[in-house]
């Protein structure tokens, strides 16, 4: 395993109170693959990856541990820290403008992240940033590589930010919504590239997105998250041909709108997902699911085998109960 | 009869500020909505989408074209002279959040239709509004929270049962789901059909999702750079894209199991999204597009009607040399297992 | 962006003491304002020449002027015409300049185009020259510095709202309420102007202390308040001739310019941090 996860929580304090916005989740990626962290808005899944980048907010508690390779990165001195995961770990946003630097070179940003870490000498570093440029098909990148980050179009934008968190040749790249905010030909771009650059780079990926379509092109394994819990963890192929948990099953029932009837009503989730410090009692999805009986309210599920995969659901859906969503 | 809205050869320029050049952000667009009809204006950012709806609201003038409604032109109205068409034409906008005053409560936000349009309903008004947020699935609001306080999916319920208020014969609905979660676009797409059910309103719904507007539309039309380069009733276009733009879209998001299989190969588009000042001589598709040869260059294709009727294309090359792709994108769309 | 580079991290707001210490020296102004005779010890027109230019003691905290009168007691009595006049310059100037600005915001077109062109008209025009002028005219007294300030310092008012309005305009929940049939003066009441009040606010509270600084410094080049007015700037004009044996006669409210404008700065940059977006 690349990456452990054991018992991460992620918490916040507000008005005295300890809100917990990723509960207790442990999981493991192996090295080289795609590993996705699905789920809505408030479900914890961009602070877990945000976690692991030792990005999370200054406000945030961590508990747990992370080990990347077997060494720990949680509570480590910042210079530590910062060596590893500069070497290893690659980050990638949704908006590229927000992690550009406006008035810095494009190419200067690339090289600047080398020479931080004493990576590369200066002349080295620019030649590199050029090459990465290159690596991300951008056009003409020695002109690029001298232009600030407003000069080139938004997808540029986004492949020169790959370009940067790839210059190290990290061992893993954590993806955060990286095709969310993209129009849907940019977004075909974006998806492209990266399974490219993965192959290529042997790259270990982990994905975080909201976007069933998107885990469908690339997953291997996935870890759907819900009120910052483990929905269902497991090998990707088998989730979607036969989500189990019902919401994996409704998430993907909601993402396959291009084969519902014309017209007719979507299989649409009830309600809302729950905010911090609002989550039910029980099983946390209880309050939106069409399978909930009376111990969904009262006993919250374990984690526990079920197939191929690891669920924690009380009531998952049977095996002879559904079509299959994905053909084998 | 006429219909209900009617754009004729609309066009918006924005003059650009120290000698840029002008942005044509919509050139020269007709389109039509009937009653009781639903019709879907897809495309990227920067097509120009959201100033079509804009102009079909009234929120800008256009530069050149005419606007009718219902029979009467209504181009150059403005003021207390649009009260009475606005009461029948009602806008959704896409993040329900920034499109609600945030110092307003619930119940300021559904009374100001009736205020704006003076409409007195005295110990009618609390009732009726309950009826209306009801009436979209929200119970027992608190009616004095300020949006805020509300989820993005209440959010867009409350906007349109405002919109509702009025009760008006079109929705122009700019992007009414892409702010929000997955499970939450499911329930708007939903209550949108559920009103149009029960109410028998027309929508024009805008979206950069195909996948949305090919399931409430009963017909698409596809803009790129300012104009329309497709259009035709939802069930024929969406399984036989014609225009080699249409088709890219479509290919990005065949179905899960398409996906999943990697037996499909997506049409990736070289290239970024055009910018709308500076737009390409010839067709304005022909920089990004794997078909194209000199007289794309040259000429630009108007939009003509090929194939079945109610389909216009404007591509000199359909249906001819793009037919067959279009098949078996729209195949590729219905599952794999088909092909 | 990698995680090479230091992870972004909040600039911290600069919290703790110098906001309440800030509120406590408006509070104490206020006091003074309102109940000068109240605090003051002695009266501060009054002379009494068996005093004259007496060091600080803790009968005269700030020791007394060539007059004999107690300093302290004529700063006291001065917070009225120098802070007051500030006040009355930065409210009316607000009040025309956001009428001003809102008018040729929600205008647009060649109505704001003549708006602004006028704004810029009085924001070229020197302060000093003005102030001369009017002076001139009207006399010297605060009622001509206060005249001559205002007349500078609402354009400034008039080009933020304008900006504001502009930026406002633009807003989703501006349009959506455009779509609904909102009469435009309605928009501007209910939809734009409630969020221009904070940023106003914030521009309110930052100019008092300009203004008293502009106030002051007219008052100390002789066109302001006249003797004896204990006017804080016409005190340190005062002061001039004893600069070299009674440091305490400039020094003390020269102190208080500055705290007091230094505490409206400190107060305007809260309200400014505060601000929602």
């Amino acid at each position: 395993m690349i990456l452990s996860v054991r018992d991460l929580a992620v918490s916040f304090r507000r008005d005295g109170q300890e809100l917990t916005a990723v509960d207790h989740i442990s999981f493991d990626v192996a090295e080289g693959e795609t590993f996705i962290i699905i789920g809505e808005s408030g479900s914890g899944k961009s602070l877990t990856g945000m976690s692991i980048a030792g990005l999370q907010p200054q406000a945030a508690s961590v508990s747990g541990s992370i080990t990347f390779k077997g060494r720990e990165l949680l509570n480590r001195p910042d210079a530590e820290l910062r060596r590893v995961r500069g070497r290893e770990v690659g980050l990638i946003y949704q908006d590229p403008l927000g992690s550009l630097n406006p008035v810095w070179p494009v190419g200067d940003q690339i090289a600047e992240a080398l020479t931080a870490h004493g990576l590369l000498g200066r002349a080295e570093a620019a030649r590199r940033a050029v090459e990465m440029l290159d690596r991300v098909h951008i056009p003409d990148p020695r002109r690029v590589a001298q232009a600030y980050p407003h000069e080139i179009s938004g997808g540029m934008r986004q492949r020169a930010m790959i370009a940067m968190a790839l210059a190290a040749s990290p061992s893993l790249l954590i993806a955060d919504e990286p095709t969310t905010a993209l129009d849907v030909t940019i977004k075909a771009q974006m998806l492209e590239l990266l399974s490219e650059l993965k192959r290529e780079l042997s790259l270990t990926v982990v994905l975080i997105t909201h976007d069933m379509g998107v885990v469908a092109e690339v997953a291997d394994r996935i870890l759907v998250m819900y009120a910052g819990r483990i929905a269902e963890i497991g090998d990707a192929d088998a989730i979607m041909q036969r989500p189990s948990h019902p919401y994996t099953a409704a998430l993907m029932a909601s993402a396959m709108i291009s084969e519902a009837r014309p017209k007719q009503d979507l299989d649409a989730i009830l309600g809302g997902a729950p905010g911090l410090g609002a989550f039910p009692s029980g099983c946390r999805f209880h309050p939106r699911c069409a399978r909930a009986r009376d111990d969904c309210s009262r006993v919250d599920p374990p984690r526990r085998p079920w197939g191929a995969v690891e669920l924690a659901c009380h009531h998952p859906v049977a095996a002879d109960a559904t079509h299959p969503l994905v053909e084998a | 009869m006429p219909p209900l809205l009617e754009l004729d050869r609309v066009a918006k320029t924005f003059a650009q500020r120290r000698g840029g050049r002008a942005v044509q952000a919509v050139a020269g667009v007709s389109l039509s909505v009937d009653r009781g009809e639903t019709v879907g204006l897809v495309g990227e950012s920067g097509c120009g989408k959201s100033t079509l709806a804009r102009l079909a609201l009234k929120l800008v003038e256009p530069t050149a074209g005419r606007i009718v409604f219902d029979g009467t032109e209504i181009t150059h109205w403005t003021g207390r002279r649009m009260l009475p068409v606005r009461r029948r034409l009602q806008a959704v906008f896409q993040d329900p959040l920034a499109s609600l005053n945030p110092r307003m409560t619930v119940e300021e936000v559904m009374r100001e239709p009736f205020d704006t349009h003076g409409i007195q309903l005295g110990a009618r008004l609390a009732p009726r509004i309950r009826e209306l947020l009801s009436f979209v699935g929200l119970e027992n609001v608190d009616l004095r929270k300020l949006p805020p306080q509300f989820s993005g999916g209440q959010l867009q319920r409350i906007a349109i049962a405002r919109a509702l208020a009025l009760e008006p014969e079109i929705i122009v609905a700019d992007e009414p789901t892409s702010a929000l979660d997955p499970s939450i676009q499911a329930q708007i797409v939903n209550l949108l059909l559920f009103i149009q059910r029960r109410r028998g309103i027309s929508y024009l719904v805008i979206s950069h999702d195909l996948d949305v507007i090919g399931h409430v539309a009963d017909r698409i039309a596809v803009m790129y750079l300012g104009a329309i380069i497709e259009q035709g009733p939802a069930a024929e276009l969406m399984l036989r894209p014609l225009h080699p733009y249409t088709q890219a879209l479509l290919s990005a998001s065949p179905t899960l199991a398409a996906r999943r299989s990697r037996r499909w190969k997506r049409i990736v588009l070289p290239g970024d999204p055009p910018n709308p000042a500076d737009v390409p001589l010839g067709c304005r598709f022909h920089p990004r597009c794997r078909l194209a040869r000199d007289v794309c260059r040259t000429s630009e294709p108007p939009l003509r009607a090929v194939a079945e009727p109610g389909r216009l294309v404007a591509c000199h090359l359909a249906p001819e040399e793009t037919a067959v792709t279009g098949e078996e994108i729209g195949q590729a769309r219905k599952g794999l297992a088909a092909a | 962006m990698s995680v090479l580079a230091e992870p972004p991290r909040r600039i911290p707001r600069p919290r703790g003491v110098l906001t309440p210490l800030a509120l406590l020296i408006v509070a104490a102004l206020a006091a003074f304002t309102m109940l000068p005779s109240l605090i003051a010890p002695y009266d501060p027109i009054a002379l009494a020449m068996s005093d004259r230019l007496k060091p600080p003691s803790l009968e005269h905290l700030f020791g007394t002027d060539e007059g004999g009168r107690d300093i302290f007691s004529r700063v006291v009595h001065g917070t009225r015409y120098s802070l007051g006049v500030a006040i009355v310059i930065v409210f009316f100037s607000a009040l025309f300049g956001v009428i001003y600005g809102a008018v040729s915001g929600m205008a647009r077109g060649w109505v704001d185009n003549v708006l602004m062109r006028i704004v810029d008209l009085f924001f070229g025009f020197p302060a000093l020259v003005l102030a001369l002028a009017v002076a001139a005219a009207m006399g010297r007294g605060l009622d001509s510095v206060a005249l001559s300030l205002a007349v500078i310092w609402w354009p400034g008012y008039a080009r933020l709202v304008r900006g504001e309005v502009l930026r406002l305009r633009e807003r989703p929940h501006v349009e959506s309420a455009r779509a609904l049939g909102v009469s435009e003066l309605t928009i501007l009441r209910r939809h734009i102007i409630p969020f221009v009040t904070q940023e106003v606010n914030v521009r309110v509270t930052t100019d008092i202390g300009f203004a008293l600084v502009a106030v002051t410094a007219l008052s100390f080049l002789g066109l302001g308040a006249n003797s004896p007015t204990p006017e804080w700037g016409l005190l340190i004009r005062d002061s001039r001739s004893y600069f070299g044996s009674a440091w305490w006669y400039l020094v003390f409210p020269g102190t208080m310019i500055m705290l007091t404008a230094t505490a409206f700065s400190i107060i305007g940059d809260a309200l400014a941090s505060r601000r929602s977006a």
